[in-house]
């Protein structure tokens, strides 16, 4: 069980409140009228499924019902924060530039 | 059309249950006591905080301060506002007092051009008390949140047997789980059942004319929907 803590809520909550919806930060093609069937299909279907930190959303169903970022270790579960997804955004350009 | 035609009444989901029949004054006794505080008025209000004028309105149609903590109640006479979401916002009142507020809110957006709304959902909640010595023991058994914790004027929402509510602690003596019409048959079994090894007894509910919520049991409740 996940101890995950809501930035709007500002509380750790248990993991029953809470609902997984995919991976963060994924980026639009920058000019879709030009990005051809590969691109589109990197876009809609593939995902990293890292083996360590992974950027993913998840949403407070049960409480303020926002999505919100949390980064989190696909081993060890650890979880090591979690943020709005503007604040975690930021976070998350300065890890992969 | 005949006289006699089509004539909507307001139901409480939990009707069924006859609680009137059932209720009985309060002891000070070491038992659950719980009933519904039927046909309240509930709307949700939605707006953003950093535009100016939001808040202001609020507070003069309602009386009550717009709360901007997590989880916190606003209480006055006339109802609560609580906090749901850092936009959103659910107001708790009498029925009728509810609808005019809401259209005076409506009217009052519109005029000031605010990005606000108000949705009326008193069709689609109830709200539950649920009080005595044993009364968060019973919840401990329901949900994973500690409810204990839950400082007095505020309110949490969480999951009880899967179930999504919101407990609301005004003072110690016991909470107001408010639940889904949907739901209501479900979570009043689930409470009832938690309640039984404590000893459970539907209590009468006195319309306090100093507390927030039980004042809007008061005046009497307009079971006839007005076309
Ligand atoms: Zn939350």
């Amino acid at each position: 069980m996940l101890v995950i803590t809501c930035p709007y809520c500002q509380e750790a909550r248990e993991e029953e409140e809470f609902s997984y919806a995919g991976e963060a930060y994924i980026a639009r093609p920058a000019v879709p009228e030009e990005a051809d069937d590969a691109t589109w299909g990197d876009y809609v279907f593939h995902r990293k499924n890292p083996r360590g930190w992974h950027w993913e959303q998840w949403q407070h169903v049960a409480g303020c019902r926002k999505v919100f970022a949390v980064k989190r270790h696909t081993v060890t579960y650890e979880i090591a924060g979690s943020w709005t997804l503007a604040d975690g955004k930021a976070l998350y350009l300065k890890e992969q530039a | 059309m005949p006289k006699q035609g089509f004539q909507p009444f307001m139901e409480s989901p939990l009707h069924h249950f006859k609680l009137d029949a059932e209720a009985q004054p309060r002891r000070a006794d070491g038992r659950i006591w719980c009933n519904e505080l039927p046909h309240l008025g509930y709307a949700v209000l939605r707006g953003d905080t950093a535009e100016a004028g939001f808040a202001q309105l609020v507070e003069q149609v309602t009386g009550l301060a717009l709360p901007l903590k997590a989880g916190a109640v606003s209480q006055g006479p006339q109802g609560v506002l609580m906090w749901t979401s850092p936009d959103e916002w659910l107001l708790v009142s009498h029925r009728q007092r509810l609808a005019d507020w809401t259209a005076q809110l409506d009217a009052g957006f519109a005029a000031q051009q605010l990005f606000a709304q108000t949705v009326d959902s008193s069709g689609g909640l109830t709200l539950a008390w649920l009080g005595g010595t044993q009364h968060i023991t019973v919840l401990r058994h329901l949900g994973v949140y500690d409810f204990e914790s839950i400082p007095l004027g505020h309110m949490v929402s969480t999951v009880l047997g899967k179930a999504t509510v919101q407990v609301i602690r005004l003072d110690g003596d016991g909470v107001f789980v408010l639940f889904r019409r949907s739901f209501a048959d479900y979570v009043w079994r689930l409470l009832r059942r938690a309640a039984q090894p404590y000893g459970f007894a539907v209590c009468q509910l006195e319309a306090r004319s100093d507390h927030p919520l039980f004042a809007q049991l008061a005046a009497p409740q307009p079971l006839l929907v007005s076309a």
